[in-house]
């Protein structure tokens, strides 16, 4: 069971990214144990090193925290900062690109707000 | 920290055919090492001059010792496979784990059977009846159940089906590796142990062409794939290799000015194949 690394990242780089994901969309949830770098290492057939480097840069974040003894356990509140900084990231980067293809394809705001309404949307919970 | 492995000026001549030139590099403890080169380019002659198989010129210091003159010694913390699906073929598994518990005196046989327990491996049937994946699975048993400071590896995986192979370096992983060994492996099928490596060494020739970390690699190495009209501009700037793709070119550089080079196209980073390739022979494939 090999991932797909890319090749334009370093693979701590990806790793790292990996964790983020899992505990942006709630499959690694705060006060979690993350799993130990030697399972991480045999599991997606990296080196240990490289494992523990991505750690490293999860504890760097705040995001992961080491408990000694027991191993690497997600922050609680990791979540919640890294959904802001999403949306921050979003609204600075995204958002402002949405609108402009808004007004090329002369979309209306509220038109659009009405699917998202009545639809599968989510939002902020 | 004192290095494992310490080589300056390391050479070696058969019938004066120079097999190793001037070999200098430093492997440190905790590593996991390729040793990557074409066919001939002197990778067994390395590994043979680290065991202390032949004799060489130069400096070499293995864990501490001269393995010219302390074999014996360095015998008992260095285990090694030269390839792994030989075994004397007229003896039964359980057999094989007697001699080696008889002849090394770090080997655990309680491990070796205790990984045995997990595969499909018989113990009482002899090695000529095994299929060769399970041959290998004997050999790396009896390997992992040494408990030696520095492995050697020398082509483990040849002539092995895939799932095994990916077996192989999970189970070294699992059970052998950590931050007081070190694994020195030869092998063809680079993309199989790229991630697994922390450090490689390209041979050419017998010369030591590369030595660096794998983190190191991937911003030493670039790929930027270059407009027609701007050709010229890439050849300048001393490419290590250049290729054609889809009408375009591409070119690979080693330690390039990076703002040069954004400039120039899009620039990859590279996976080791290719930057082996780029390097061995200043053409990609």
């Amino acid at each position: 069971m090999t991932p797909d690394w890319t090749e334009d990242q370093p693979i701590y780089r990806q790793l790292r990214d990996k964790v983020v994901d899992a505990i942006m969309d709630g499959s690694l949830k705060e006060g979690e144990p993350l799993p130990s770098v030697r399972t991480v290492a045999v599991e997606l057939q990296i080196n240990p090193i490289t494992a523990s480097k991505a750690y490293q840069e999860l504890v760097g974040e705040q995001l992961v925290e080491k408990r000694r003894g027991l191993g690497m356990f997600v922050v609680e509140g990791a979540r919640g900062r890294l959904l802001e900084a999403e949306r921050r990231r979003f609204m600075e980067q995204e958002w402002p690109k949405v609108l402009e293809r808004m007004k090329k394809l002369e979309l209306d705001a509220r038109e659009l707000l009405k699917t998202v309404t009545n639809g599968n949307a989510g939002g902020a919970q | 920290m004192t290095p494992v492995i310490q080589a300056r000026g390391l050479s070696k001549s058969y019938n004066g055919f120079a097999a190793l030139k001037d070999a200098t590099f430093t492997i440190p403890l905790g590593r996991i090492v390729g040793v990557i080169g074409s066919n001939g380019a002197g990778k067994t002659t390395l590994l043979n001059s680290i065991l202390g198989l032949v004799r060489y010129d130069g400096e070499l210091e293995v864990l501490g010792l001269n393995p010219a003159t302390h074999r014996a010694a360095l015998m008992r913390d260095v285990s090694f496979i030269a390839d792994v699906a030989t075994l004397p073929r007229w003896m039964r598994v359980d057999q094989v784990l007697d001699y080696v518990a008889g002849v090394h005196p770090r080997f655990g046989r309680d491990k070796a059977l205790d990984y045995l327990a997990r595969t499909t491996v018989p113990l009482d049937k002899r090695v000529r009846a095994l299929s060769k994946g399970m041959v290998a699975q004997v050999h790396l048993a009896i390997v992992m159940a040494v408990d030696a400071k520095l492995l050697v590896l020398d082509e483990p995986t040849l002539g092995l089906d895939i799932i095994f192979r990916k077996t192989f370096y999970a189970n070294l992983l699992e059970d052998y590796f950590d931050k007081e060994r070190t694994i020195i492996v030869t092998t063809h099928q680079v993309e199989e142990v790229e991630h697994i490596l922390s450090d490689v060494m390209f041979i050419r020739d017998g010369r030591v062409v590369l030595e660096a970390t794998t983190d190191e690699l991937g911003d030493r190495f670039v790929e930027v794939m270059v407009d027609a009209e701007r050709v010229d501009e890439a050849r300048a700037m001393g490419p290590l290799a250049e290729r054609e793709a889809f009408g375009r070119k591409v070119f690979v550089f080693e330690n390039p000015d990076r703002d040069r080079l954004v400039a120039l196209g899009e620039c990859r980073r590279m996976g080791l194949a290719d930057i082996f390739v780029a390097k061995m022979t200043g053409e990609t494939a």
